[in-house]
């Protein structure tokens, strides 16, 4: 298992610098007049030549993508061109941010997503699994502006059940935070719940009817055991690989959602920062959230790895 | 019946320009409010202006329910009366850039700063101008020089002492700079101190608006320490020397502040104020309806409907100079022939869009950057409207059969509208217009006002496109940089030696009649070459719940709150 760690680990990096190549190149294509940017349309062509220099934003793109490779290493991105203050404070924030949403998004979601993915397999073709099937089906075929938009308005501004806005008073624990986070959290629970219910139902029904539960019936162990056994161990499989994209996307695309509730999320400071061609912030975001997805299949794989020890095996032979 | 008794000695102690003001008001060729708006420019003090509308017979209060003009606050309605204590919870859109006073250029900095930082006047309803720093003002005979006194009292937050030199190196930060609305009325050395509680004002060339200048509506003037370095971020070391302290500051976040007890306007009612920024106006708006937040420092009627009608929310509508223009290449393309941008001018329902992308809230505009707000527009000018017809037969004269175009338009605010509503009803004119909707880096780099070529500005601008421009004192930005040749953002390209003599008339008339015929004249010019449409002038929106008042906003996004409170 070790091995099979390192091995992962090391193709990590190995991606990781491809990533950053990427970030480089993808930042690069923005229409480049970073000093226009801050300084605005009615800045002399002088003052804006002046900050582009400053900035380093005219120096030749090898010597930039070298900066960037330093600032990788080294995890100082610098200070932000748009705000002036450090990125990795900004990245930190906003990542602690997105992170305690995510978090309690995927706390709740997945337990009830599996949950009754697998009483929807267990119960098919009765009105429990179409009750299930349908429900999901309906929550994540909505955008989530809508499903946002719409728990905003009946449970916050309506209602009046849960503050309609993530801004938790200053000095709030995490009750508190929790408590502002769950309107959020419930928007991202309805896109994801289907998702993850529709993965576990369809990974039961086939380990249901696999060669190994019928040998386990037959010999007579108890179907309560054959499906926490043997069932779940081999249903579970796309299900935790669904759930570990998703990951990387909870922390860092959820620009909708940021912005209706107003959270100083990671996706919305990506989104602000590509519009002010804020290149330092940008190119830490995506690399952080480049991690995240790396370190977010890294932990699918060996959970699926522990589970069907047959994948780490093959991947070693 | 102008009581001579009492008018007399008021006409007796006025310098030069407060008497040909105080004898145009007197002669019934002003109306009241201009002439209140326009004395407190001149220096006359509220006590003087009062005196003289009592002694023609009137009164200087107003109980006008239109919108105030320039800038205004949200009185204490119902005789109501405000409490002590409380905070006060604001939404605001994040700034754009870091808080430096002297290079910001978006509205959320110039309210942040503005709370700590003041400048020397501050331009208030009606565009009247009322004592910030200074105390009183007063030109020379012929508005070259003009001298502000600073109050007694004034201290920095930092507990050290202000003076008169802070004022003189602030504004030589301001020319170093190129402060736009100062380029050319000062220069390095003007602004001098002849004594401690002095400041004088000697400038290029005679003007009417230095107060304007120096006042809230031109947002970098905050006076700042001798010793503030250009570039430095307020931020980093907060001061000032008004109400309010900065406690913390989070660009991404919001900003906090309590009172400042040495200011030197007394004890604020409020204890405190909390900034919440968005990055979108929905929130906000959801905010202050749901109780989140108490204020929201400005919304557009697209996408902030809903509070025009809330019955917990009270709106502060102020009639502003903000404004698109539509500018027409007169030196290449297809709209040189002026016959050809008048039939455009003429295809354009300005009531439609009025109505239908401000639901009323904005006034409409006659193709020059004369807003009705200001006191020297002449609107006995035949205003421009939709005549489809005499749109055709001007095409026919020009020789024009058939017109296809690019209208370039700024993805921000009703711009991309506004595009739709031209390009609709021009084509029923003939007049083909496709679209282009580009965000802000392609449209102002690439076809507002290019940098390349550089000689002259603008050069390299498209044949047609819809330009931005916030809300000005005065009107000199728009007709200096907009229309001037070679002006900054004269993306028409326009360049008639008349239009520059005009606008060096106007901006000499210091006397209320002079500027207003000096504007009339500019006014028919445009109309005739119609370089540039100036289609409406938006009002500025702001809303707060009913449980504050005292709130006061400017039409370029300050918000005063030194007299808000809750209400009782």
């Amino acid at each position: 298992m070790l091995r099979f760690i390192a091995r992962r680990l090391a193709l990590a990096i190995i991606t990781l610098l491809l990533l950053s190549l990427i970030v480089f190149a993808i930042s690069n294509v923005l229409p480049q007049d970073v000093g226009r940017s801050i300084l605005g349309p009615f800045a002399s062509q002088e003052t804006v030549d002046a900050m582009n220099h400053k900035l380093g934003t005219d120096q030749p793109k090898l010597d930039q993508y070298l900066h960037l490779l330093k600032q990788i290493v080294t995890f100082d991105f610098g200070d932000s061109f748009q705000t002036g203050q450090p990125v990795s404070d900004l990245i930190k924030t906003t990542l602690q941010n997105s992170a305690k949403l995510a978090i309690l998004a995927l706390v709740i979601t997945v337990p009830l997503g599996i949950f009754a993915g697998t009483l929807a397999a267990l119960r098919r073709d009765t009105i429990v699994d179409r009750v299930i099937v349908m429900f999901g089906l309906a929550g994540s075929s909505l955008p989530e502006f809508v499903t946002s938009t719409f728990l905003v308005v009946l449970l916050g501004t309506q209602l009046h059940l849960l503050p309609p806005l993530a801004n938790w008073p200053p000095g709030s624990n995490i009750f508190e935070q929790i408590h502002y986070l769950l309107l959020p959290a419930l928007a991202l629970v309805l896109v994801y719940f289907g998702y993850i219910a529709r993965m576990a139902r369809a990974g039961m029904i086939v380990a249901l009817e696999s060669d190994y539960t019928r040998t386990a019936m037959m010999k007579g162990i108890s179907r309560g055991t054959v499906i926490r056994r043997h069932v779940l161990r081999n249903a579970l499989l796309p299900t935790i690989a669904v759930v570990a994209t998703s990951t990387g996307y909870l922390f860092g695309g959820l620009l909708a959602v940021e912005l209706i509730f107003n959270i100083n999320g990671l996706g919305r400071l990506l989104v602000t920062a590509a519009k002010a061609k804020d290149l330092p912030v940008l190119q830490a975001g995506v690399l952080v959230i480049g991690i995240i997805y790396m370190f977010a299949t890294l932990i699918a794989d060996i959970l699926i790895s522990w589970l069907n020890p047959r994948i780490r095996l093959g991947s070693e032979g | 019946m102008t009581d001579y008794r009492k008018f007399d000695p008021i006409r007796r102690k006025a310098a030069p320009l407060q008497l040909d003001l105080i004898e145009a008001y007197a002669q019934g060729r002003l109306t009241r409010r201009d002439f209140v708006r326009r004395g407190t420019v001149l220096g006359l003090s509220l006590t003087t202006l009062a005196s003289v509308v009592a002694a023609c017979g009137g009164s200087t209060s107003s109980n006008s329910n239109s919108a105030q003009t320039g800038v205004g606050g949200g009185g204490v309605s119902g005789g109501s009366s405000i409490k002590q204590g409380g905070t006060l919870r604001i939404a605001s859109i994040a700034p754009a850039n870091p808080l430096d006073p002297v290079a910001m250029i978006d509205l959320a900095s110039y309210a942040i700063v503005a709370q700590q930082y003041e400048f020397l006047t501050y331009s208030l309803g009606d565009l009247r101008l009322t004592p910030g720093i200074a105390e009183s003002w007063e030109p020379n005979d012929d508005g070259s020089v003009w001298t502000f006194k600073i109050r007694d009292g004034v201290m920095w937050q930092d507990g050290s002492p202000f003076s008169t030199d802070d004022v003189v190196a602030t504004f030589e930060r301001m020319v170093a700079a190129g402060n736009s609305g100062l380029k050319g009325v000062i220069e390095s050395g003007s602004v001098t101190s002849p004594d401690p509680s002095t400041v004088v004002f000697t400038l290029t060339g005679p003007n009417g608006n230095l107060p304007y200048l120096v006042s809230s509506d031109n947002p970098q003037t905050v006076i700042t320490p001798k010793a503030f370095a250009a570039g430095s971020l307020i931020d980093k070391s907060p001061n000032g020397t008004g109400p309010w302290k900065m406690t913390s500051y989070d660009a991404k976040t919001g900003a906090s502040f309590v009172r400042n007890d040495a200011w030197w306007g007394g004890k604020t009612k409020l204890d405190s104020v909390n900034w919440t920024f968005f990055q979108d106006l929905q929130p906000q708006v959801v905010a202050l309806q749901s109780g989140e937040t108490d204020a929201i420092v400005e919304f557009s009627v697209l996408g902030g409907e809903g509070l025009l009608s809330d019955p917990n929310v009270h709106v502060i509508r102020l009639k502003s100079a903000a404004h698109k223009q539509i500018w027409m290449r007169v030196d290449k393309g297809q709209f040189t022939d002026k016959l050809v941008r008048q039939a455009v001018g003429y295809s354009i329902d300005r009531q439609a869009i009025v109505q239908s992308l401000f639901k009323g809230n904005a006034d409409v505009g006659n193709d020059s950057p004369f807003a009705p707000v200001y006191p020297y527009t002449d609107t006995s000018v035949t205003q421009r409207e939709l005549d489809i017809e005499k749109a055709k037969s001007l095409l026919s004269q020009a020789g024009v059969d058939k017109l296809t175009a690019t209208l370039h338009a700024v993805k921000l605010q009703e711009a991309p509208d506004l595009a739709v509503l031209v390009k609709n009803s021009a084509a029923q004119a003939g007049i083909n217009l496709n679209v282009s909707v580009e965000d802000t880096t392609t449209f102002y780099g690439k076809s507002w006002c290019p940098a390349e070529p550089a000689d002259p500005p603008c050069s390299g601008a498209a044949e047609i496109g819809i330009v931005d421009y916030g809300h000005r004192g005065t009107p000199d930005v728009y007709l200096n940089a907009s229309l001037s040749p070679n002006g900054a953002w004269n993306s028409a390209q326009y360049n008639s030696d008349e239009y520059a003599q005009l606008f060096k008339n106007f901006q000499a008339a210091v006397g209320v009649d002079a500027q207003k015929t000096a504007a009339k004249a500019i006014e028919e010019l445009l109309l005739e070459d119609s370089p540039t449409l100036f289609p409406y002038f938006f009002n500025y929106l702001s809303a707060h719940t009913k449980k504050f008042a005292g709130i006061e906003v400017t039409a370029i996004g300050h918000m005063f709150l030194g007299k808000a409170g809750q209400v009782a």
